[in-house]
């Protein structure tokens, strides 16, 4: 329900924003970036609530935005030849994107803000200069449950194979991605996660399948959001930031990331080679880092601020998330890894995910 | 007429490149696997095989033409009965119903069934009012159950209107001389009106059984990401396994057995036509 409003409004904003900025402010866009449009690609659910009617106003322009649920989703929209002007994919993504040379350069001199960024979330292994990203989100994934049903210490202690305790059949959600469901599997049988090895990928839907028949788990994208801040199910797959939202709008769920390693994971803005507008895509970039900007977009969605200023401000004391288990992504732990684009795992999950599902 | 006939071509074009031409290309991914050069084209059964030596597939394939099937009869039940009730109401009456059965349709099919979503969840309207009288909740998302109201909610327009136009087109007189030669209602409704009404029968099968069998959002909207049908097999090989070829043989097949279905349905139909002959 919460999507439908919140698109309604969306449409409404846009309309109010076309409206009251088409006069003056337009042509000097034109002028100044070659065009007053910008398309953008984002996750959904995924920006503050004014942080794109502050962009427009300030700059005297029109964001088109876009929405999608997967990396790959992205991927095949992308090579199908859309163009967009910033898009938000995550790190084996954008490893991926560099690789096929699908997208630009950064000038960073057009983007000051680069300075602000958090220690944790510059150079990393998929853009080790950050040449053509610029982190957006960060975070983990782990399972939200709900510690009055579920005893917390055999969260704890059973860790990603609670997921497949009977006790708890028809009352989980699952990630629908590919990727995240078998992160779960690959790291509770103690392989890592960038596996290349066919036989341990085979294990890993074995145990994804075992699940699927047994458990009668629910696999959900953005719903689980809403839902599990409702109660409606004991335990979930989410993503960090996610989480942080549901332990802030229900007091009955807790957050845990499993001692077996989770998902790192930062998402980031990058360019494609076919954008239209790519000056006008350098100031939104830099205008996303802004600390007004980033504590708009942290404090609306729940996920691990970029910006480090923001970061600290919302974990430390009195900030929004102080106290909240799930806003602030584990560091330096070792089974804890980033995603690498390997094309054999890339093709196994693939063709065996859908086959995970359709199994029952 | 012969001038005439260089007007229909623009049209013409039109359908090479709109139909045509996308009909080709799926035959063409099709039979073959992805990285081919056009130089160095080789087709191959590799993309159909897949399919069918794999029990998983056959699985789906199964339950979504079950599904189909059960929102084609479902729909055949409640459309009758109202397109018989629309067809003998008078002036107003007749006009209101119809637009109750058209307004829906106006507004766009993703938003309904969000509406769904939030009558049927857990929380939803409808448990909630039982938990008011303390009952349920019942478990009614992410079942088929789900499923199957969301089709028939979303398909039965189609059924009704087509049974409606075939009912209206029937002779009046017909039913007067059947009384007049000692029917009572339900032989007249039997011996009359139903065979008279087929046609529309048959042609609503056709429009709601397509879209059933090939829907992808109703499955993944109101059965959940674990409620897998063909639909959402051929949009997952498109959008996010990126396997055209794979998602092309798979909608070949589904396009294969459409069309033996709809021949199967003219057969009915036209035997029906030389029965009803028959007994003039």
């Amino acid at each position: 329900m919460k999507k439908i409003i919140l698109a309604a409004s969306l449409i409404a904003a846009a309309a109010l924003a076309g409206c009251g900025s088409s006069s003056s402010s337009t042509s000097d866009a034109v002028e100044k970036y070659g065009s007053d449009t910008l398309k953008f690609y984002n996750w959904g659910e995924y920006v503050g609530e004014d942080v794109i009617a502050n962009f427009e106003e300030e700059y005297g322009v029109k964001v088109i935005s876009e929405y999608f649920d997967s990396n790959e989703m992205m991927y095949t929209k992308l090579q199908a030849g859309d163009a967009y002007d910033v898009i938000v994919p995550s790190d084996y993504m954008i490893e991926r994107l560099i690789k096929e040379d699908m997208l630009q350069e950064l000038d960073l001199s057009l983007i000051p803000n680069m300075s602000e960024l958090a220690d944790g979330v510059k150079n990393l292994s998929f853009d080790p200069e950050n040449k053509y990203s610029v982190p957006y989100f960060w975070g983990s994934v782990g399972i939200v449950y709900n510690h009055n049903n579920v005893p917390q210490e055999e969260v704890e202690e059973k860790g990603y194979s609670i997921l497949k305790d009977t006790k708890y059949k028809g009352r989980i959600y699952m990630y629908d991605s590919e990727r995240d469901s078998f992160m779960v599997a690959l790291k509770s049988l103690g392989y890592s996660m960038n596996t290349d090895n066919e036989e341990e990928i085979n294990e890993a839907y074995n145990w994804l399948v075992e699940l699927n028949n047994t458990m009668e788990p629910v696999y959900v994208t953005d719903e689980v959001i809403d839902n599990m801040a409702n109660g409606l199910m004991d335990m979930a797959v989410v993503y960090s930031g996610d989480a942080a939202y549901i332990l802030s709008e229900n007091e009955d769920m807790s957050y845990w990331m499993p001692t077996e390693g989770t998902n790192l994971w930062v998402d980031s803005m990058v360019i494609p080679k076919n954008a239209e507008n790519p000056k006008l895509a350098h100031e939104f970039i830099n205008y996303i880092l802004s600390y007004d900007a980033s504590y708009d977009n942290s404090s609306t969605v729940g996920y691990a601020s970029t910006n480090k200023e923001v970061l600290a401000e919302m974990s430390g004391e009195g900030g929004e998330y102080e106290g909240n288990e799930a806003y602030l992504p584990r560091e330096g732990y070792e089974k804890d890894e980033v995603f690498n684009d390997n094309e054999v795992l890339r093709q196994k999950l693939s063709e065996l995910w859908i086959k995970v599902k359709a199994s029952k | 007429m012969k001038q005439f006939r260089t007007m229909a071509y623009p049209y013409i074009v039109w359908i090479c490149l709109l139909i045509v031409l996308p009909m080709l290309l799926i035959l063409v991914y099709a039979f073959t696997k992805a990285g081919n050069d056009v130089a160095t084209i080789k087709f191959s059964f590799e993309n159909f095989g897949k399919f069918f030596s794999d029990a998983i597939f056959l699985d789906v394939l199964r339950r979504s033409l079950l599904i189909a099937i059960a929102t084609t009869i479902i729909c055949v039940l409640l459309g009758y009965p109202a397109a018989y009730i629309i067809a003998n109401a008078e002036g107003r009456k007749k006009v209101m119903l119809i637009l109750l059965v058209t307004i829906p349709t106006w507004i766009n099919m993703l938003v309904r069934t969000y509406a769904w979503m939030g009558i049927l969840q857990d929380d939803g309207i409808i448990n909630t009012v039982l938990g008011l009288i303390g009952l349920g909740p019942i478990k009614m998302i992410h079942t088929s159950f789900a499923v199957i109201v969301g089709m028939v909610y979303n398909f039965i327009p189609f059924m009704i209107l087509q049974i409606y136009t075939s009912l209206t087109k029937m002779d009046k007189s017909l039913l007067e001389a059947a009384s007049d030669l000692g029917a009572n209602k339900v032989q007249a409704f039997l011996r009359v009106t139903l065979p008279l009404s087929i046609p529309g029968v048959i042609s609503g099968i056709t429009l709601v059984f397509l879209p059933a069998v090939s829907s992808f959002f109703i499955p993944k909207l109101l059965g959940g990401g674990q409620y897998v049908l063909i639909g959402n097999v051929i949009e997952n090989q498109f959008l996010t396994a990126g396997d055209w070829n794979f998602g092309s043989a798979i909608s070949l097949i589904m396009a294969v057995i459409i069309m033996i279905s709809m021949y199967i349905t003219k057969k009915i139909d036209k035997g029906e036509a030389m029965e009803g002959g028959d007994k003039k």
